[in-house]
């Protein structure tokens, strides 16, 4: 039996959280997917002095905008390919890590911490430093990174020089798109790893030693250890990384801000070039093209929920238990 | 395969760092286990068994002595090498995998000379699941077999790569009891099949009877007796074996010897020659009592519960070590329930004489 | 059984060598463990080290053909002249500010829901909650256009209130929080109420002390998240007089085309950004990993 006295206090208790819920939460769901398909909904539409004198008219011209704009296509390929390189990439390396963090007993607290290190930070200010670090120091004229003008290389040219390699222009005045893609796949990687390591290792910690005991008892060789037995055994783990990687790739934005500031968002000669889906949307909301806004965020919610339904589907083949 | 140990010792450092004190858990150990046998390691948790059987099978390195495996000295060699199959308490089946896989794992482990074709490999497991009579069940996962289902999957899994010794660590403690009763013949059929050399450990000490050709019964890391299950039973070389040992237990009592006789309280109960004047622990097994209304050994009558063919008697005694004193007696004794007070002969070879101090066996001369 | 034998055999030759070869194989196989794992702390140092150092450096010696890894001369000066450029001062108290207040709105929200959720019955309570839950698969991007319309129509532009009313509730801190209060048996909540005592104090008396690693938790990623967050301020209150920390480092040293850029001091005010964080690191990390760690089993 529900007494109505604690249904009235419960409700109280939800009351603030319901409240804000109902206005930031709730309301934008409906409202967004409405916006999206009122067609060229923008500011004047909730203005005070020409509300009422619009026409609303309903239609899918705000997605036929998001889809022909080429900013927008652009964007779309930046956001899937840094996904693609960089999922798999800072997954396969997390993997690895954790494994070998697992096997060793002096040093594992310490290296644990270390790994760590890179979830607390801000993703802006250390977007600043990956960016000092790639940046030629001095003038890039045409594309010349030997030029007069150059004072130095940069730290990562400089190992890259020292290790016999020729310097690449990451990011200055010239760079090639790829150059710019591989700095960003780098810094969301290392920014990437300390999650997928905690959450792995934790994975790693929590098999039970008696199957690696039974694997040795049979002669088992390591590699096959690590194929048969500790990869299905951490399939879950590695199913829910790959999720997030791939939710948190396809909303990657403040990265890009960081390394390449929020007004370029790409190299000096050719800005907006490293744009992504989310610095888009946040651009039309900028300039309250609000309709077209609403339509590229859906579009961004449907490519999500398709991929994580992917994700799914594979891991419901691959994933064991 | 015979396996002999040599002054086997293993000292686990102490989990407590502060203290410092280590812990024996298997100390100066040696016997030699015959070939071919089903072999019961016996005895209470903590005595050290589990840790032996892991030595066995080179998961735990000893500390001190040597194992060998026939005329191969194993101490340095590491668990892969040793070809032991070994079933675990909780089974450590691969969840992910399907019965027919968890079986073909060992198999395809093999590398170079030892590399199996893939049908020798099927024709393997095949032979194997058959033993243990699980082949309808190749294609299910773990999760969806019991208990004793998994058991023998394990069995399977550990025979299929034909070992030179099967480590079995408490085989029945996950089942339950119809199963365990069921399960201990089939291990016992599966290793009469195989001929291989079987050791599992157990706390039970009727399971450990039950089946082993021999049993090992160990205290503290120490062994305290090797034998015939009926032989450590009928001649137990201590009080501790001879407690652990039988249901229900051995009756314990504290008794003197004087000039050749065998005390329990007042009562000279029986003649013990050669055995010196001095405090004793005396136990006698539940079978050791004839009722007998002249019998030397009085006690207070308790109750009577009748089982059938046997009559369990419960009485007392005031120089008794446990809280009542059960004795099995033939059915055809008529006892009259009502009466306060019994009385016994003794059959002198279920009865056991312990120093005081020792807990050591005084032999006397029937 | 003849099978038996042959393996026998086949199990006793080369014993002395693989032995040898066992071990050999063994410490080359650590090494290698260890010089990957070294390796790759080294990389995920490095740039926490540049930074620092570059810090420090003067601009000329920024500048040399052959970077130093350590400074020659140790230019403390940086970091006052970075505070003053970027007026990390008045960053610094907005950022508290909005940090502070909303914190302990959000925890005051978090912890009546959660006990609601967890401890009181009424009607439709798992459908609202499995709601709640649903709404944490949509990406955050989806609220921020009517938000933004919202907080404009409210009035609320360039203020504090836009900086924290939105976001003070968190569907996850109150998922979190009601899975750490249904393990306090439910014997407890019964008893105080046997006793007399109010659902407030009982909640503040039994149920946040029980809950505290959790709250803490809580608090210190609401509180980075005040520190770290930038793409909601930078659209509702990018002004002077509220514009929040990272915002106002990123401003500040926004590269342009052609200007040339001041790295060491750049890196100071970086180093002066990061080190609340850092601190954080060192002291707080296990609430942190906990809070972290819990959001993976849940998946």
């Amino acid at each position: 039996m529900v007494d109505s006295k604690q249904q009235w206090k419960a409700w109280l208790y939800l009351a603030p959280a319901i409240i804000l819920l109902l206005i930031f939460t709730v309301w934008p769901i409906i409202n967004t997917v409405r916006m999206a398909f009122i067609n060229g909904f923008d500011f004047s539409y909730i203005a005070e002095n020409t509300k009422d004198e619009k026409i609303i008219s309903i239609g899918i011209r705000n997605f036929a905008d998001v889809i022909r704009n080429p900013f927008f296509t652009n964007a779309l390929k930046n956001t899937l390919i840094l996904c693609v390189l960089t999922v798999p990439l800072s997954t396969f390396l997390a993997l690895l890590i954790a494994v070998c963090l697992n096997s060793i007993k002096p040093l594992q607290k310490l290296l644990q911490t270390i790994f760590f290190l890179p979830y607390v930070t801000n993703s802006i200010a250390i977007g600043m430093v990956f960016a000092a670090m790639f940046n030629i120091v001095g003038n890039v004229v045409g594309n010349d990174i030997h030029g007069p003008l150059i004072n130095n290389p940069g730290i990562i040219n400089y190992v890259l020089e020292f290790l016999g390699f020729d310097r690449i222009n990451w990011m200055n005045n010239g760079s090639s798109y790829w150059a710019n893609i591989w700095v960003m796949v780098i810094y969301i990687v290392w920014n990437a790893l300390p999650f997928k390591i905690l959450i792995l290792l934790g994975g790693l910690q929590s098999v039970n030693k008696q199957y690696y005991d039974a694997a040795k008892v049979d002669s088992t060789p390591k590699w096959r250890v690590f194929t048969k037995i500790t990869v299905p055994l951490l399939s879950p783990m590695l199913a829910y990384v790959i999720i997030t990687g791939f939710i948190g790739g396809f909303k990657e934005y403040s990265s890009i801000v960081g390394v390449f500031g929020d007004i370029l968002m790409g190299p000096p000669h050719d800005p907006g070039r490293l744009n992504t889906v989310v610095g888009m949307i946040y651009d039309y909301i900028e300039k309250r093209n609000f309709g077209i806004a609403s339509a590229g965020a859906l579009i961004l919610f449907v490519i999500i929920l398709i991929v994580t339904f992917i994700n799914l589907w594979v891991s419901k083949k691959k994933v064991h238990y | 395969m015979k396996i002999v140990f040599e002054i086997l010792t293993k000292i686990f450092p102490s989990r407590n760092k502060k203290s410092g004190e280590e812990v024996v858990a298997v100390n100066d150990f040696s016997f030699t286990i015959p070939d071919g046998k089903l072999i019961g390691l016996l005895g209470p948790s903590g005595c050290g068994k589990s840790t032996t059987l892991y030595m066995i099978s080179g998961l735990q390195k000893p500390t001190g002595g040597k194992i060998f495996f026939g005329d191969d000295d194993v101490t340095e060699l590491t668990t892969e090498k040793r070809g032991v199959g070994l079933v675990f308490q909780n089974y450590a089946l691969y969840p992910h995998m399907t019965v027919k896989q968890n079986i073909l794992f060992p198999l395809q482990n093999l590398r170079g000379a030892d590399k199996l074709p893939k049908k020798e490999m099927l024709e393997r497991a095949h032979y194997v699941a058959k033993l243990v009579q699980i082949d309808e069940l190749m294609e299910r996962k773990p999760s969806e077999l019991s208990g004793g289902q998994q058991q023998r999957v394990a069995i399977a899994r550990a025979l299929v790569k034909m070992p030179r010794v099967l480590l079995l660590d408490e085989p029945l403690s996950n089942l339950d009891a119809r199963l365990r009763l069921q399960t201990r013949e089939e291990i016992r059929r599966i290793q009469r099949e195989t001929g291989i050399t079987t050791i599992f450990v157990t706390h039970d000490q009727e399971e450990a009877m039950s089946i082993s050709d021999m049993i090992v019964v160990m205290k503290l890391g120490v062994v305290q007796q090797i034998g015939k299950p009926q032989d450590v039973y009928d001649d137990p070389t201590n009080l501790f074996v001879a407690k652990f040992l039988g249901t229900p237990p051995v009756n314990v009592f504290n008794g003197t010897v004087k000039d050749g006789k065998l005390y329990i309280g007042e009562d000279a109960v029986l003649d013990v020659k050669g055995v010196s004047d001095q405090d004793v622990y005396v136990g006698i097994r539940p079978e050791g009592f004839i009722v007998d209304e002249n019998g030397p050994f009085h006690c207070n009558l308790r109750s009577v519960e009748v089982m059938g063919r046997d009559v369990s008697v419960v009485s007392d005694n005031p120089a008794m070590q446990s809280a009542v004193i059960r004795s099995i007696v033939d059915a055809d004794n008529k006892i009259d329930a009502t009466a306060q007070t019994i009385s016994y002969t003794l059959k002198p070879h279920k009865v056991f004489v312990f120093n005081k101090e020792t807990e050591e066996r005084i032999y006397f001369e029937v | 059984m003849t099978d038996q034998k042959n393996i026998a055999v086949m199990h006793s030759k080369n014993l002395n060598t693989e032995k040898v070869k066992g071990k050999a194989g063994k410490i080359i196989g650590k090494i290698i463990v260890y010089a990957f794992l070294i390796l790759m702390a080294i990389i995920v140092v490095f740039p926490f080290y540049w930074m620092i150092i570059s810090s420090l450096k003067s601009l000329p010696e920024y500048k040399l053909p052959n970077p130093t890894f350590w400074p020659k001369q140790i230019m403390l000066s940086n970091y006052i002249n970075a505070f003053n450029t970027a007026s990390l001062g008045k960053l610094f108290v907005n950022t508290m500010i909005v940090g502070i207040v909303s914190t302990i709105l959000s925890l005051v929200i978090t912890v009546l829901s959660a006990f609601a959720f967890a401890r009181l019955e009424f009607k439709g309570r798992d459908t609202l909650f499995a709601a709640l839950l649903a709404t944490m698969m949509i990406p955050g991007e989806l609220f921020t256009i009517t938000n933004y319309i919202t907080v404009y129509q409210f009035g609320w532009m360039k203020t504090y209130t836009v900086l924290i009313v939105p976001f003070l509730v968190s569907v996850f801190y109150i998922y979190l929080l009601r899975q750490n209060f249904l393990q306090i048996p439910n014997e407890l909540y019964l008893a105080a109420k046997v006793d007399g005592t109010s659902d407030i104090k009982y909640l503040w008396k039994v149920m946040i002390p029980l809950a505290l690693p959790t709250i803490i938790s809580i608090t210190i990623l609401k509180m980075m998240g005040a520190w770290n967050s930038y793409i909601w301020p930078r659209l509702v209150a990018n002004d002077e007089n509220h514009r929040l920390i990272t915002n106002g480092l990123r401003t500040a040293f926004e590269t342009t085309v052609a200007g040339e850029v001041d790295y060491p001091l750049q890196m100071a005010a970086v180093a002066i950004v990061s080190f609340p964080l850092f601190l954080v690191f060192v002291f707080l990390r296990k609430y942190i990993m906990k809070g972290v760690s819990r959001s993976g089993i849940k998946g």
